[in-house]
């Protein structure tokens, strides 16, 4: 199952479910792949050096770099339905995520002990935490085909 | 790390990010020269790690070693990253790629100078 290779084509999008990984997909796998790798390596670091500071904060970190870290591979292989779906839960679980913890972060400070990536929605990384789920989610609705609905898209 | 590196390392980014954002609006995929551009920016990047490492041994190390050279992995890798999409992605969405790359390794690079010289 090859996708065609444009993600600018909106004629075109609504025969088959398309590459997550094409045009504007490479621009969402990238943002996603530095967020992931700077989460995994701020998480890596916290657990090594200062875990036992904020246990609760620190592994909610550590949670939300493998989240972003499968958002990444899901979406940059998304041309295959398991992809897709994996995709589909993992940006979900990001966009409840960073709502949630954000949330929380914003009613009290002091909820977790320590600044995680997902506090007071993401200000830390410029609020690319808060902004990118749902640009995911769009992009997978977007990139959708007729067969992962099992009806016409009505575009 | 000398300060010098850093800003011209800055202007750098800014300048390939502007190539990079005009192709954008031109809605070109990224050009090889742009490529050639991004070779000089990961150089003086490299300059960057070899100073700072010689630095960090022979005066004084970083704020927080560990964070640095994170940060300094992290700045290393995104370049090559943007080339390899370059590559792989012949319309205008490689230039946005590009264009976020620049950003992000100026912005890293800015962070790196902070750990640099936290006390």
């Amino acid at each position: 199952m090859i996708a065609p290779d444009d993600g600018a084509a909106p004629a075109e999008a609504a025969r088959a479910p398309r590459s997550t990984g094409a045009g504007f997909g490479r621009v969402l796998v990238t943002v996603y792949g530095v967020l992931a790798f700077a989460a995994l390596g701020r998480s890596g670091y916290e657990f090594m050096v200062k875990f036992t500071d904020a246990p609760v904060a620190y592994s909610l970190s550590g949670a939300a770099a493998l989240v972003y870290v499968l958002a990444t591979f899901a979406l940059a292989l998304g041309a295959h339905p398991l992809w897709r779906r994996l995709a589909w839960i993992a940006v979900g679980v990001e966009a409840v995520g960073v709502l949630v913890v954000g949330s929380a972060s914003l009613a009290n400070p002091d909820v977790f002990g320590e600044s995680t990536v997902w506090s007071l929605f993401g200000q830390g990384y410029g609020y690319v935490p808060l902004v990118l789920p749902f640009v995911g989610l769009w992009w997978l609705w977007r990139t959708r085909g007729p067969a992962a609905h099992g009806k016409e898209p009505a575009v | 790390m000398l300060l010098p590196l850093l800003v011209l390392l800055i202007a750098l980014c800014v300048a390939l990010g502007g190539w990079a954002a005009w192709f954008v609006v031109r809605d070109r995929a990224v050009i090889l020269n742009q490529l050639w551009g991004g070779a000089v920016v990961e150089g003086v990047l490299i300059a960057q790690a070899i100073t700072a490492a010689i630095r960090g041994a022979t005066h004084e190390p970083p704020s927080d070693p560990l964070l640095f050279w994170g940060y300094m992995a992290t700045a290393l890798i995104i370049l090559p990253i943007a080339a390899a999409w370059a590559f792989a992605e012949r319309t205008r969405w490689s230039s946005v790629v590009l264009l976020v790359a620049a950003l992000t390794v100026a912005f890293l690079d800015y962070r790196l100078w902070q750990i640099w010289t936290a006390a």
